[in-house]
């Protein structure tokens, strides 16, 4: 499903956020990936949804090699990966519902099929009374609900999800990792960036561990 | 058709949801235009003004003696018949000392002891608008000359080159300042609409994330900009005619009228529809430039 080839991204001249990594994550896996602040967690997740272009090596994403698309391509691939933010980039002038819509209403797909999905994607994430409130009315655990929720609606190919749990307690992190789990189980691939040992001992999955940049292991659990 | 009317939808939803933004992005392209109005209003009314003094061009052709009647036609229906000319006028010696005697006024007793027909026997030529150079001058004077009939010609050549000078400067002037008022109106609008676009980057950023295409990100702000700079057109069009009736209508009729015109004109219809696209161009071409520069794809 995902494959990077000799992997590098520079930001400055003098350091670089990823040095060549080379991994391979097959369909229907759900796999951390991990490492202390700075290690590059993000900066590889930004160039899987082709948010960043790589300074060096290839990336493909269901056989196709995001280096080398167009803008209009790199759209369609985004159509099938459902990313959660780390600060959960929601449109604080639209409401929950609109939020959660917008994927769909982006493919053009008609307004009572968005709204049939929305509602039913917010129940399943358990915030489906709260649907006309703005984001900032909510709490940074309801806005994390709504984030997976807007990634969850589009049923993707691969979800991607940056520190899901980093600001929350440990019910709601509970209950955030059932949802990723239930997605997986329907065979979404799954990719999560954390620093969370407790989550990563509680919910054992493969591993992916970053350290400068460098991709240092790679654990079965 | 359908995705057209929901771009359609969203652009003015768009405008709905920041209406402060909204209005100043018209106010400005409004501002802008009517500049550019008023500057209009001033070439078409100074045009006008140069096509009123360019009818005084003339040249008048003095016969050695009083013609016969057969040979003043002759040379009339000549002198018509020339593409270079709109009109000829006959003055004979007494309208000519009737004309002389009028314009010295009280001075008219100069004349006294004077016979009435002291003055020569003359030819009035007008010009054709096109024939109205000192080139097209030249060459009736030419013409006139080889034809033999006039002992002299007179037809205010300085005057002539100073007035094409005075033409010439107008036309550049106006290119110029044109040119830099568009400019600078393009300038003002792209930043205006920048603002408005950079207070929704964040929604901006999500569309490319959730993977909305170029396209689609792209055509509710081009649409929005357009409706903003054409509804800034009309604003602009309403609030010059509005200055036009309170004010220039006096104040640059006070100074127009002076040199001759009869009447100060408003923007014709050709010129206000002008007015109106270029609003509705400037605000598409100011968010095009800012789109090039705050979309990130």
């Amino acid at each position: 499903m995902i494959q990077a080839f000799n992997l590098s991204k520079q930001y400055r001249k003098d350091s670089a956020a990823l040095r060549d990594v080379t991994l391979k994550i097959a369909k229907g896996e759900f796999v951390y990936i991990t490492g202390p602040s700075g290690a590059g967690k993000s900066t590889l997740l930004k160039l899987l949804y082709a948010d960043e272009r790589p300074t060096r090596g290839q990336i493909l994403v269901d056989g196709q090699n995001l280096t080398r698309m167009n803008a209009r391509r790199i759209a369609m691939v985004r159509r099938r990966l459902g990313v959660v933010f780390q600060d959960f980039k929601l449109i604080n002038s639209r409401t929950v519902f609109e939020n959660v819509a917008f994927p769909l209403e982006v493919q053009g797909k008609k307004r009572y099929e968005v709204s049939n999905r929305v509602y039913q994607v917010l129940k399943h994430v358990g915030i489906e009374h709260k649907m006309k409130r703005y984001p900032l009315e909510l709490s940074g655990g309801e806005q994390q609900r709504v984030a997976i929720a807007r990634a969850l609606i589009i049923d993707p190919m691969i979800l991607i999800a940056d520190e899901p749990t980093g600001n929350l307690d440990p019910d709601n992190t509970r209950e955030v990792m059932e949802l990723f789990k239930g997605a997986n189980a329907r065979g979404t691939t799954v990719l999560i960036a954390t620093h969370d040992r407790n989550m990563i001992e509680r919910f054992p999955r493969r591993l992916l561990a970053l350290d400068q940049g460098r991709l240092v292991e790679d654990r079965m659990p | 058709m359908r995705r057209l009317i929901y771009l359609l939808v969203r652009a003015l939803r768009n405008m709905a949801q920041s209406p402060f933004l909204c209005s100043a992005a018209v106010g400005t392209v409004t501002v802008a235009l009517l500049i550019l109005a008023f500057f209009a209003l001033v070439v078409l009314n100074v045009q006008q003004l140069t096509r009123h003094w360019s009818r005084d061009i003339q040249v008048v052709a003095y016969f050695d003696k009083v013609p016969s009647a057969r040979r003043l036609d002759g040379v009339l229906s000549r002198l018509k018949g020339w593409p270079e000319v709109e009109g000829v006028r006959y003055v004979s010696p007494r309208q000519a000392y009737d004309r002389f005697f009028r314009r010295l006024g009280d001075d008219a007793d100069l004349l006294a002891g004077l016979p009435r027909d002291f003055l020569p026997a003359a030819l009035e030529i007008r010009l054709q608008p096109a024939a109205r150079t000192s080139a097209g001058v030249a060459g009736l004077v030419e013409r006139l000359r080889s034809s033999g009939d006039f002992s002299d010609l007179r037809y205010g050549q300085e005057w002539l080159e100073k007035f094409e000078a005075f033409l010439a400067v107008l036309r550049t002037a106006a290119v110029i300042l044109g040119g830099f008022l568009l400019f600078a109106a393009l300038f003002i609008v792209a930043n205006t609409i920048k603002l408005t676009l950079y207070a929704r980057r964040d929604e901006l950023e999500v569309m490319a994330l959730v993977g909305a295409t170029p396209v689609f990100i792209k055509t509710p702000f081009l649409v929005e900009g357009a409706l903003q700079g054409g509804i800034g057109g009309l604003l602009a069009l309403a609030g010059g005619y509005g200055l036009f009736r309170l004010f220039l209508r006096q104040d640059l009729g006070a100074l127009l009228l002076s040199t001759g015109l009869d009447r100060i004109l408003f923007l014709p219809p050709t010129w206000q529809l002008v007015l109106v696209l270029t609003g509705t161009l400037l605000g598409f071409l100011g968010s095009l430039l800012s789109l090039r520069r705050l979309v990130r794809i």
